[in-house]
């Protein structure tokens, strides 16, 4: 016997490639879909593990420092340090703001950290170029989301800092790239406004008579000066000493210092459970509506191509092909297609993922499902032009 | 009267009502018929006489209300007692040739023969083997591995009449054949069918109106009111 | 023979199908989580390195000159503006004198009237002195009592006294004449030294209170930069290292300088260390006090060591360590780092020996069981 389905596939062939083209670029989409879930998990993951702690401290009743805006002094990290269990406790900033180079600017999380030796919490992991930072003042490690080169020089509020290294998938939870630059020059960054807001300040501190006293010449002074400082930091980032448990370390932290600590899985929790919720039950409410259309849409072309065949359906039931066998045909041709457009969707998909502006992580994993799930949904569609087959007269065929 | 025992298909006292109560409608009203292996019979009747439901039934397409059927040595039908397998029957014992080819466009020349046998139950090779001769006989084999689009008219209508011989039924049924073609080509193509019959000891029931070939048959069946008359005809030689 | 025309088809599309579903296969290990790892490496080799400290300092004058009355007072006149060379002496300007000329000339009619009540008391005195001598060579001839003689001696003594008293009274009026007279003179404002008029805090009519500064002077060849460094490795600092600094607002022209001292007290909050750097030669265009200059100190050079890029270091399990290439296998090899420069090379003190190859840039995290492949250079950094 031979296969009635390759027949007809390799007869019309060029349609039933066209078609299955456009039912990839369909499934491309639902796949790519699938990916931006899975991008966006990715990186509120890959924010925890480029961090390096495997605790967070943070102000208490906060869930910062991601989710919630924290504020901690900077000498808080002292006596954490000296806390047991704790390997090496560093501050660090993070301030999602606009950086300037040349004439655009570029929105990214610039995170202070502590320009201390290689391998402290905060500092990037790896680098793709250049190298860590190594001044305390006026040096940036970027992500080359942002766009910047090496040597480039950019503005963070009113400093200008030189590009001297670039990373890789060091992102926010939101997508946005990371700059880092050293601790002090993040602490003004996120304190001191522009040079107008300040002299206005000033201004209003010398007009205040409780400040400005003739008697005591210095006080204006010192004001100003105290106002010019900022002691703050958003968290203090931990690394355990081996053999100890983080949770049991944290503890130890909360209950004599008063402070909110979370561990590594917590911190998942909340960035998965709290910040990225809403947008994932978005998209997964588009995941699910995709897939419907394309379901539908499978199913429209599955039953339109085997009403195109409707003469001969009735010829070949006329002169006495099994029922079985036609269903059969219809059968192979649907999942033909969906093979065809799995194979062109995920190509596509994989073509065109890196030019979405945040990341797209296609899993091997979704694949599958994608490629079961296709099949699944081809075979279904397939019923359905099965039933209007096997319905058809063979005594059509015989005219009236 | 040819010796109908073992071959040829006869049909006694058939009937046909479609519907039920005050609204039902008899096409067959109790048609007898009956044609002898390698005989090729004219089945006439103007449109709305029950010729087309005669088709049907004689194609085993539908199911009859009374009388009984017998085609080659099996009674297939019998007042309410059918033959089980229809489909089976139409593949194995029953021929048809249409109107228009009705080839399957997506299988060349040889596998739109070779389906049949295909169907049931042969070997592929064996399959086209079979085709392949039918093709000859009917002076198609040279075309083949073409496909059906690719064939003139004559060659598709010599392609379908290869197709409906080439699992050897006993009966064939042609509605039509001759409708499209001009009178040579009409005749060319009774001409090939007589041919067969007689090679191929098949009993062949062509209903017509084609004015063109109805002087060619010996035996016609005039169909009306859901009765057949037998008549003879004119039986005219060709060629 | 048979299938040549279905053969024909099914190689057709085949030659779609077959190059389709390879670049699938092409694309699901090429790119994504089953795609191998792209790395640059480099060879350790045994440098020395010179480490270079970095800090960032305000220019700021040595000396300043806050110049104001010590009494309260209105503002005169004022003759310095900001900007004014002035010499050591100089007049800049006057407080008013209210009433003090009025108080001076008092205080001279006091002193004239202490030296009046003087010259009364001592002509007292030398009365009492020759009559209790008179008496006395009367006592002695017995010509007078006892008594007398007594009395005589003891107006003798309140004369002195009154004399003593009188002239003390001088002293004083001199001096309280002196005080009123160094008063009025401090009623001018003078420049300590020679120098800059660098501020002018209250303009003629002004009332100022005692201490609170008129004019600031400040000598410009006294300029210094108040220098912080980060307290990480500056160890090393000390009196005497040569720098070099570079002003704000000229970008790019090094100037060359020493570092005067390192200040005992640190800034505890900010964890800074402070120190004092001078200009070898002060700039052609004097930098303004409080500009900010970015000072760098090159230390001498450390003894050879093995020394990787800094972006090689990372910290794997809470150990740092470096990921050395064997086999096409990464390995991470714990390493103990040294001293680092400002370009960003690390002595390892232990853990390497030169000629290893180590990783310094990598697309993603490594692992032990990550497939990695060496390139030249990664794919996303154009040159």
């Amino acid at each position: 016997m031979i296969s009635l389905a390759g027949r007809d596939i390799l007869h019309a062939w060029g349609k039933f490639v066209f078609t299955g083209v456009g039912l990839g670029l369909l499934i491309g989409v639902t796949l790519t879909m699938a990916g931006v879930y899975r991008g966006m998990v990715d990186d509120a993951k890959v924010l925890l593990d480029n961090s390096g702690a495997e605790l967070w401290v943070v102000q208490q009743g906060t869930l910062g420092p991601y989710a919630e805006p924290s504020s901690l002094y900077d000498d808080v990290y002292r006596t954490i340090l000296g806390m047991p269990g704790v390997d090496r406790a560093a501050n660090v900033t993070y301030l999602t703001m606009q950086v300037r180079q040349g004439e655009r600017d570029v929105r990214a999380m610039v995170v202070g950290i502590v320009p201390g030796g290689p391998g402290e919490p905060g500092q990037p992991g790896y680098l793709i170029a250049g190298r860590q930072i190594t001044r305390s003042h006026y040096e940036a490690v970027v992500d080359i989301v942002t766009g910047f080169k090496l040597g480039e020089r950019i503005q963070i509020r009113r400093n200008h800092y030189t590009v001297v290294g670039l990373t890789r998938r060091m992102v926010s939870s939101g997508g946005d790239p990371m700059v880092f630059i050293p601790l002090r020059d993040a602490q003004e960054a996120q304190f001191l406004k522009d040079n107008d807001a300040i002299a206005q300040q000033r201004r209003r501190t010398a007009e205040n008579p409780a400040f400005n006293r003739p008697v005591i010449p210095d006080l204006l002074d010192a004001v100003i000066a105290s106002q010019s400082i900022n002691p703050y930091i958003n968290a203090v980032l931990v690394q355990v000493k081996p053999g100890f448990i983080p949770e049991d370390v944290a503890e130890t932290i909360r209950r004599w210092k008063r402070l909110q600590v979370y561990t590594r899985v917590q911190m998942e929790d909340i960035l998965i459970g709290k910040l990225i919720a809403t947008a994932a039950k978005q998209i997964g409410m588009f995941l699910v509506i995709l897939a419907i259309v394309s379901a539908a849409i499978v199913a429209f072309i599955i039953y339109t191509l085997t009403l195109g065949k409707i003469r001969e359906i009735a010829v070949l039931k006329l002169i006495g092909t099994r029922n079985r066998t036609i269903a059969g045909m219809i059968l192979q041709q649907a999942l033909g297609l969906g093979i065809i457009g799995f194979v062109v969707g995920k190509i596509a998909a994989t073509f065109w993922a890196p030019i979405f502006p945040k990341y797209v992580l296609l899993e091997p994993g979704d694949a599958l499902l994608g490629f079961a799930g296709v099949l699944l949904i081809c075979a279904l569609a397939s019923v359905l032009a099965i039933r209007a087959a096997l319905k058809v007269d063979p005594a059509e065929a015989i005219g009236g | 009267m040819a010796d109908m025992r073992g071959k040829g298909i006869r049909i006694e006292a058939l009937r046909k009502r479609y519907g039920k109560g005050d609204t039902a409608v008899d096409a067959l009203k109790g048609v007898d018929m009956q044609v002898a292996p390698g005989e090729v019979v004219g089945l006439i009747g103007p449109s709305g006489s029950g010729k087309s439901t005669m088709l049907k039934c004689l194609g085993a397409v539908i199911e009859p209300t009374a009388g009984r059927m017998t085609l080659g040595e099996e009674v297939i039908y019998d007042n309410g007692w059918k033959i089980p397998d229809l489909r089976a029957l139409r593949r194995d014992k029953l021929g048809f040739v249409f109107q228009a080819p009705y080839l399957i466009p997506f299988l060349d020349v040889t596998d739109n023969v070779a389906l049949l046998p295909m169907l049931a139950g042969r070997s592929n090779a064996e399959s086209r083997k079979r085709a392949l001769e039918l093709l000859e006989a009917l002076d198609v084999a040279h075309r083949a591995k073409a496909m059906p689009s690719q064939l003139s008219g004559g060659e598709q209508q010599r392609v379908s009449i290869a197709r409906a011989l080439v699992n050897r039924p006993p009966v064939i049924l042609a509605d039509e054949p001759t409708a499209p073609l001009d009178s040579e080509r009409a005749l060319a193509v009774i001409r090939i069918l007589n041919h067969m019959a007689r090679q191929y000891e098949t009993a062949i029931i062509v209903v017509t109106h084609d004015e063109k070939i109805i002087p060619t048959f010996k035996r016609i069946y005039h169909i009306r009111d859901g009765k057949t008359q037998e008549e003879p005809g004119e039986g005219r030689a060709f060629e | 023979m048979k299938f040549l025309s279905v053969n024909r088809r099914m190689f057709a599309l085949l030659a779609v199908i077959v190059p389709l579903l390879a670049l699938l296969i092409y694309v699901a290990l090429r790119s994504g989580p089953l795609a191998p790892i792209s790395v640059t490496v480099t060879t350790v080799t045994n440098r020395s390195i010179a480490p270079v400290l970095f800090g960032i300092g305000t220019v700021a004058a040595r000396y300043t000159y806050k110049i104001g009355p010590t009494y309260a007072g209105r503002v005169k006149r004022l003759d310095a503006h900001v900007g004014d060379r002035v010499k050591a002496g100089q007049v800049l300007g006057e407080m008013e004198p209210v009433d003090l000329d009025d108080r001076v000339r008092s205080q001279e009619s006091a002193f004239k009237r202490a030296e009046a009540t003087l010259r009364e008391a001592e002509a007292r005195q030398s009365f009492a002195q020759t009559q209790a001598r008179r008496y006395e060579q009367l006592f002695a001839a017995r010509a007078t009592s006892e008594e007398i003689f007594t009395t005589k001696r003891q107006e003798l003594q309140i004369a002195d006294a009154s004399q003593s008293a009188a002239r003390e009274e001088l002293a004083r009026a001199r001096s309280d004449q002196g005080a009123l007279v160094a008063q009025r003179a401090n009623l001018r404002l003078i420049a300590p030294v020679s120098g800059l008029v660098a501020a002018r805090n209250a303009d003629p009519g002004t009332t100022v209170v005692a201490g609170q500064s008129v004019v600031e002077v400040i000598d410009p060849a006294s300029l210094w930069i108040n220098v912080r460094f980060d307290q990480l490795r500056v160890s090393v600092l000390s009196a005497g290292l040569a720098v070099q600094i570079v002003l704000r607002s000229q970008d790019g022209r090094r100037f060359g300088g020493r570092v005067l001292r390192v200040e005992p007290i640190a800034d505890a909050v900010t964890e800074e260390i402070l120190a004092k750097v001078t200009f070898d030669a002060l700039p052609k265009r004097l930098p303004p006090v409080g500009e900010l200059a970015e000072v760098t100190v090159t230390l001498s050079a450390l003894p050879a060591l093995p020394v990787v890029p800094n972006a090689s270091v990372q910290r794997v399990d809470g150990r740092l360590g470096v990921w050395l290439i064997e086999d096409d296998k990464p390995r991470f090899a714990p390493v103990k780092v040294g001293a680092t420069d400002l370009d960003g090379l690390v002595q390892i003190i232990s853990g390497l020996k030169a000629g290893q190859s180590v990783v310094v840039y990598s697309q993603r995290a490594l692992g032990t069981r990550s497939r990695v492949k060496i390139v030249e250079q990664l794919d996303e950094v154009s040159p």
